[in-house]
């Protein structure tokens, strides 16, 4: 009986997470006229005979005119490079910090963390300007190298790299092994769990990002899916809840993707990153 | 490998396979190291250093991004705080966004500690549940305002459909300057998983003894809560709520979204209800080209968010004091 309770209460808050998700879906696919109803329905019914309805119309319009389509190629094309390349720059850094000594080190790692306190919105004004003077304002590198590095994932890499028996390194050593052969044969391969942890969390945050693309960007071109899908809502097709959903549905899936596939990897990681970059 | 006994007895000729490291080795691990680090300490002095000197500068500074900027002292600050023919909204943004984190932030903690609770007593399913209330967490803000946009709907959105059915009447949600504030803390409460994901792990660090030991004095359910569990929770709330607070006071992308288009962007929802303050720092930045007040307000946000934190902080050491 009190089992029976919690797995009610359980079902009810799932149905408060997971509905809108449905509704998000079931709208993409209705044609336009009916997403009017009095009553709402969660499946693409005709309005008038209730029958099945469903549509292709609405992802077809939001990919080429919308430029959804060209959107979501850029966010792959911006996650393929900025992801891997972060992780190797951070990885790199928190080796160096873990386990070489060097004059300054630890200070330099205590500056580093301090950086961490600055809030993002704080840094946006001066980054653009950067991002400006360098010459990638509206442009991928503009997207990509303000974002290729992450202090906190310095912080985690290297808390999980001096975790390692560092046995394992000396005896590489002792075989003639480089500093560089140990980090790469060594040190990666025993250190998948915090690897995949990182990957994870920073697709996540560079796929879903809407600030930075927000103000480096003018040419609608180079717009990345979060923000592609912003313009529509703030376009006169706004008010098209068929089109705006079947947007977001693009935003949506891949990381609902994501989620599903590693799943054990992001809760288990999430409660010690949370969801920043 | 190389066992310490051997490498402390004295008589132990220095074998081939321990290698002193030589002091060619040791400068040639200093140069690795410093080459390791200069990409990261490359982008940290010039993506996180920098800016933040740069954003203070040019908070004393009228600068438009474009024209070089000119020193104006604290004019920035004593016009946002005083003047209110300039920036007629900036106390307006300021309590929006604390009505906004009073509300966001403890609907936000009991939703979870709900969830976790609830995930935490089933054995069968957990797992599954456990992702299906994550998934709002991992959907990016724009989708999440879109579709909220739409829910909303006053005609036409879910919401104010399910609530006919329990005869209660429909809403204008983001229409309504009362209503904006709540509506949107609501979404954030939607968007508690990660909460719920780290008071799951608090939970599983209760020792099964004491609950037990609860049980066995005749506490029930209830008490068990208020007395075992709460108290033992307390650094994990104290986590949430600092971090929550910290989050709340920068909400800016949901909000920016819901009220794209029509104009509405301008003004922040309905008379200004739904103006965070970084929503008006963006507003000011990018609409107004005031960058220099920008800055200005992000030094203020700074400030804020590290006195609330202090504040946090004090209040919990004369607690457990």
């Amino acid at each position: 009986m009190r089992k029976a309770s919690v797995y009610l209460a359980l079902v009810l808050l799932v149905a408060v997470s997971v509905v809108p998700f449905l509704w998000m879906l079931a709208t993409s696919f209705k044609h336009g006229q009916d997403i009017y109803t009095k009553v709402p329905s969660l499946l693409p019914l005709d309005r008038r005979t209730g029958e099945w309805a469903a549509t292709l119309e609405n992802y077809a319009y939001v990919l080429q005119v919308g430029g959804l389509g060209r959107a979501f190629l850029n966010s792959v094309w911006v996650c393929l490079v900025l992801v891997p390349a972060k992780l190797l720059i951070d990885a790199l850094a928190a080796y160096a910090f873990a386990r070489i000594r060097f004059p300054g080190r630890d200070t330099l790692f205590v500056v580093l963390l301090g950086g961490m306190m600055v809030p993002t919105i704080t840094l946006l004004i001066p980054r653009l300007h950067v991002t400006q003077a360098l010459g990638m304002f509206d442009s991928g590198w503009g997207l990509i190298l303000p974002n290729v590095a992450s202090v906190l994932d310095i912080f985690l890499l290297r808390q999980f790299f001096l975790s390692i028996p560092v046995e394992l390194e000396e005896a590489a050593l002792i075989d003639g092994a480089g500093r560089m052969q140990i980090f790469w044969r060594v040190v990666l391969p025993l250190s998948t769990p915090v690897l995949s942890v990182v990957t994870i969390t920073s697709f996540l945050f560079h796929w879903n990002d809407l600030v930075w693309p927000l103000v480096v960007l003018n040419d609608p071109d180079l717009y990345t899916l979060p923000l592609a899908l912003q313009q529509l809502v703030a376009s006169p097709d706004g008010g098209r809840a068929y089109y705006v959903m079947a947007g977001a549905t693009l935003a949506v899936l891949p990381v609902i993707g994501v989620l599903l596939v590693f799943q054990r990897r992001i809760l288990q990681g999430i409660a010690f990153t949370g969801l920043k970059s | 490998m190389a066992s310490p006994a051997l490498a402390e007895t004295p008589t132990a000729a220095p074998g081939p396979r321990r290698r002193p490291r030589r002091p060619d080795a040791r400068r040639r691990d200093h140069l690795i190291g410093w080459l390791l680090v200069a990409p990261a300490v490359a982008y940290f002095l010039v993506f996180l250093l920098h800016p933040a000197l740069s954003a203070l500068y040019y908070s004393f500074t009228d600068w438009d991004l474009r024209t070089p900027a000119r020193w104006v002292g604290l004019a920035n600050y004593t016009d946002l705080l005083f003047d209110d023919v300039k920036y007629p909204h900036f106390w307006t943004s300021v309590r929006v966004t604390l009505q906004y984190t009073l509300i966001a932030v403890p609907l936000t903690l009991v939703a979870a500690l709900v969830q976790a609770l609830l995930v935490n007593a089933v054995r069968r399913g957990s797992n599954v549940f456990r992702l299906l209330l994550f998934l709002p967490v991992v959907t990016a803000e724009a989708a999440v305002g879109a579709i909220w946009r739409w829910l909303y709907d006053p005609r036409y959105g879910l919401i104010n459909s399910v609530l006919e059915l329990f005869g209660v009447p429909g809403q204008n949600w983001l229409n309504t300057p009362e209503l904006v504030v709540p509506a949107l803390a609501f979404v954030s409460a939607w968007q508690c998983g990660i909460s719920m994901i780290i008071y799951l792990a608090g939970l599983k660090g209760i020792p099964t003894a004491i609950i037990e030991a609860a049980t066995i004095d005749g506490a029930g359910p209830v008490q068990r809560l208020r007395r075992v569990v709460m108290p033992m929770l307390r650094p994990t709330t104290f986590y949430l709520v600092v971090t929550g607070v910290i989050a709340a006071l920068q909400v800016f992308g949901l909000v920016y979204v819901i009220f794209s288009g029509a104009g509405r962007s301008v003004t922040g929802g309905p008379e200004q209800s739904g103006l965070t303050y970084v929503l008006h720092l963006y507003l000011f930045a990018f609409r107004y080209d005031a960058m220099g007040a920008a800055c200005a307000m992000s030094f203020v946000l700074l400030v804020l968010i590290v006195i609330v934190t202090a504040l946090q902080f004090r209040f919990v050491r004369r607690e457990a004091a």
